[in-house]
């Protein structure tokens, strides 16, 4: 494919860019004693601040592609651009300095602490002490890990889903404009990977990184896309769109069979929690008097209440009716609350629901904090409109 | 040196039977002792940590030192060699039964026990034979270290090449010393490629074909 | 010769590549130094209580059996630099780039060198280079040195791949991974290999009698020569105890060592 693909148009986000645009001129990458080469002249331009997913069969060249990217692998030929800068013939250490790199389980090195992974490349770039303690802090917070708790941890004391998020953390710690992700989040349970996506989602809107993220999984390619490429053998780009048009007209046969069937319910990876109506719960802070908190409740008609930590985090969800039966409303973190964040799908609302066997599912925002409520008829609402669509 | 092989060969071909009869009948002995050991301590993690620990510890004493050791109470001969020998021998072979057996999945043993088989059915049936190859593992492993013991322990006369390398020593400057040093070095390191092979040929005739790798 | 080898890398299958967890560990390490003490007080007192003829009381005078200690332990020290040197820094280049492809034929070697028996090694360097201290050390490195070099390739070759790559990706020099992310995860593996050829070279250190190379054996073939058991059972002992002590040192460090989170 020698035609460059360019996109006229913001995807319909206003939102904080900080990451820089990537473009690739003819990027060809061979081995030595193959006839066929492993990524065959790629032309690819990737808007600054946009999230590109790479899928493809394995073995398609596209996570060469990505180690290109940062020259891991070195390209054979081609130029890769960074902004307007050519960066082919840079240096790869300093290259990857600017570069977050993101791989399955992330990667961390199990004898340094946590904060020393997160710290590594800050203090390769000479930052002073103090930026660097500063620095990591402020990551581990931005990942929803508390610094206190777990800056001195190794990695082995923390789960798989934590030791993801410190992975990130540490790729983001020199606020490198562009991030590149290996099948990130491969290695995980279902649950948690779907929290990692909400996560990376919240944490890409705060941002505004350039990401390409690599995935054999196309609901996630769906999730987490601004654009989504399609790649077959060689690397051979059969589709860069827009998840919405990649649904709705595959390009290829080739593209339509890699989708899969069931497009109507994919519509339902389409939608985010954050665009269908949220119900807003009342909420009450742990510690609270309990008295108060159910007169609040009763009044407002409802028959639960969302309870919150000290940072607006929730952490379980009674009924008032439990609730009379206390004092002050308990702190007790209910380790079965089903979470969804805002940019999640309703995919991802109904599976943690299902999982939870709950009828709704708690909704969160900027900094985990709550963003309302979500209960299962909404979804079924949504499903049922959907198919109306297709149908007419 | 070729001259020296021809002239001498039924002297050498006889002191390599020696060393190897010696080798593989000490290793046989070391094997049955180790494993009945670990047979009587693995299901006891302190008698198992304690077990580990003298094979550690032996493991550390210099042969030379310990053939000194056993000259008094057995004399010059083939004893102190074929204790010192076995000893050696049995503490790979000691190690790594214990890990064998007590690597041996618990759900297997508590299944054999489950079908009625008795606590040494199971053992001889079930663990043993999963346990075999790590057990093989520290034969090899027994095997070529007491290859080496065994040059040594001539110099309390006992059998084997080992009495070509001292002859060598003596003779040092004379005639035929290097060749008697050379030959008896070199013979003991083809021995122990050759046993190796052939343990390694036991591994595939003695392991189950469900297990090996 | 002597027997000291390093099952866990032997021995694929064998657990521990350098130590147990840490409480158990720690006891064990308390009950080796208590033993060596127990008898090294108890080989004082009889040396000190005992009636030696004449020949037995010159070699065990305090004075000389010092020196034959010190003997000992200065082939031991001599050889261990040279290994020390020449091994981990052979088995960092035989894990780098084009060096990388003769590893499993050097893995190979180190693997049956082990057979060859050291009093072999002894003989024909001395028949090469001549009798004395000078052949014994070479002898000494050459028989300990494959430990140390096969524990550095196995502990640099086992750290996990994805790791190295993480580390290019964020940006660090083949140098800085090799110093900050290979070496310290491969320390337990080579620190135990290390431990292996210190106590081969104390107890391989008692062959250098035989090629007037000095040590404790002396005191082992005096004994055996002269039929005088004193002697050849405080040799023993003495090697032994040193086998021991520096197996502990060995033990202490790679506890001391293993990076934590491991």
């Amino acid at each position: 494919m020698s035609e460059t693909l360019t996109h006229a148009g913001d995807p319909a986000h206003d939102r904080t860019v900080s990451g820089v645009a990537i473009r690739l001129e003819g990027v060809t990458k061979r081995y030595p004693g193959q006839s066929e080469p492993a990524v065959d002249a790629v032309d690819l331009e990737i808007a600054a601040g946009e999230t590109v997913m790479f899928v493809g069969p394995s073995g398609c060249g596209k996570t060469t592609l990505l180690k290109m990217l940062n020259r891991l692998i070195e390209p054979s030929g081609g130029k890769i651009f960074l902004g307007d800068e050519d960066v082919t013939g840079q240096d790869p250490d300093q290259l990857r300095r600017r570069i977050g790199y993101v791989i399955q389980a992330g990667g961390l090195f199990p004898h340094m602490t946590v904060g020393t992974n997160i710290g590594l490349v800050p203090g390769m770039l000479k930052w002073d002490r103090k930026r660097i303690a500063e620095r990591i802090d402020e990551l581990l917070d931005l990942v929803g890990l508390d610094p206190e708790v777990y800056r001195d941890r190794f990695p082995k004391e923390l789960s798989g889903g934590q030791q993801q998020r410190v992975g990130v953390a540490r790729a983001l710690a020199a606020d490198p404009p562009v991030l590149l992700m290996d099948e990130p989040f491969g290695a995980v349970d279902p649950i948690t990977r779907q929290r990692l996506q909400d996560e990376l989602l919240r944490i890409q809107e705060e941002l505004g990184k350039t990401i390409v993220f690599v995935t054999h999984d196309f609901d996630e390619a769906v999730k987490l896309g601004d654009r989504i490429v399609v790649f077959d053998v060689g690397a051979r780009v059969v589709q860069y769109d827009t998840p919405e048009a990649i649904l709705a007209e595959p390009a290829e046969d080739y593209v339509a069979d890699f989708v899969g069937a069931g497009a109507t319910l994919k519509q339902l990876t389409l939608t985010r929690v954050g665009d269908t109506g949220l119900h807003t719960p009342v909420t009450a802070a742990a510690g609270e008097d309990s008295a108060a908190v159910v007169t609040r409740a009763t009044a407002a008609g409802e028959q639960y209440v969302v309870v919150t930590d000290g940072r607006g985090r929730p952490i379980s969800w009674p009924s008032v009716a439990e609730l009379t039966r206390t004092t002050t409303v308990p702190a007790t973190r209910d380790e079965r609350l089903p979470v969804v964040g805002l940019r999640s799908t309703l995919n991802d609302a109904l599976d943690t629901m299902l999982a939870a066997s709950q009828g709704g599912v708690v909704v969160t925002g900027r900094r985990d904090a709550v963003a309302g409520v979500l209960v299962v008829e909404q979804v079924m609402a949504a499903i049922q409109s959907t198919r109306g669509e297709t149908r007419g | 040196m070729w001259q020296y092989l021809l002239d001498r060969r039924e002297l050498i071909a006889f002191q390599a039977y020696q060393h190897v009869s010696l080798v593989v009948q000490c290793v046989v002995l070391a094997t049955v002792l180790a494993v009945g050991l670990a047979v009587l301590s693995y299901r006891s993690a302190r008698v198992t940590s304690l077990a580990n620990s003298v094979s550690a510890i032996g493991l550390t004493i210099p042969s030379f030192a310990l053939l000194g050791l056993l000259l008094a109470p057995f004399g010059f001969g083939i004893t102190p060699a074929v204790v010192a020998v076995v000893f050696y021998a049995a503490l790979p072979v000691l190690r790594n039964a214990l890990v064998g057996l007590s690597g041996v999945d618990q759900s297997l043993v508590e299944s054999a026990r489950g079908i009625g088989m008795s606590r040494l059915t199971t053992l001889r049936r079930v663990e043993l034979p999963l346990a075999w190859p790590v057990i093989l593992a520290g034969v090899r492993v027994s095997t070529q270290m007491v290859m080496g013991i065994a040059a040594v322990a001539a110099y309390v006369l006992g059998p084997g090449l080992g009495s070509l390398i001292f002859s060598g020593l003596s003779r040092l400057g004379g005639a035929n010393a290097l060749n008697a040093t050379l030959v008896g070095t070199i013979a003991i390191v083809l021995l122990a490629l050759v046993l190796d092979v052939v343990l390694v040929l036991v591994g595939r005739l003695t392991t189950s074909r469900g297990i090996r790798v | 010769m002597t027997a000291a080898v390093d099952l866990a890398v032997t021995a694929p299958e064998t657990v521990e590549p350098g130590g147990r967890r840490d409480g158990v560990a720690w006891r064990g390490l308390l009950v080796q130094p208590a033993l060596i003490v127990v008898v090294a007080v108890a080989f004082v007192v009889w040396r000190s209580t005992a009636t030696l003829t004449d020949a037995e009381a010159r070699p065990l005078g305090w004075s000389a059996l010092g020196g034959s200690i010190l003997d000992h332990l200065q082939l031991v020290a001599v050889a261990a630099v040279v290994v020390l040197a020449v091994g981990i820094p052979l088995g960092v280049l035989l894990t780098r780039g084009p060096f990388r492809r003769a590893s499993p034929l050097v893995l190979g070697v180190a693997n049956t060198g082990q057979a060859a028996p050291a009093i072999g090694l002894f003989v024909l360097l001395a028949t090469w280079l001549g009798f004395g201290f000078g052949s014994a050390v070479v002898a000494l490195v050459l028989y300990s040195v494959l430990p140390v070099l096969r524990n550095t390739m196995v502990g640099l070759q086992g750290v996990d791949a994805r790791l190295v790559e993480a580390g290019r990706g964020m940006g660090m020099s083949a140098l800085a991974v090799l110093l900050r992310v290979e070496l310290p995860l491969a320390v337990p593996v080579v620190l135990s290999g290390v431990r292996t050829a210190l106590v081969l070279l104390v107890g391989t250190a008692t062959l250098a009698t035989f090629i007037d190379g000095g040590g404790l054996g002396l005191l082992i073939t005096t004994g055996i020569n002269l039929n005088l058991d004193t002697l050849l059972y405080s040799g023993a002992l003495l090697v032994a105890l040193l086998a021991l002590a520096v197996d502990w040192v060995g033990r202490v460090v790679e506890t001391l060592a293993r990076p934590k989170g491991l």
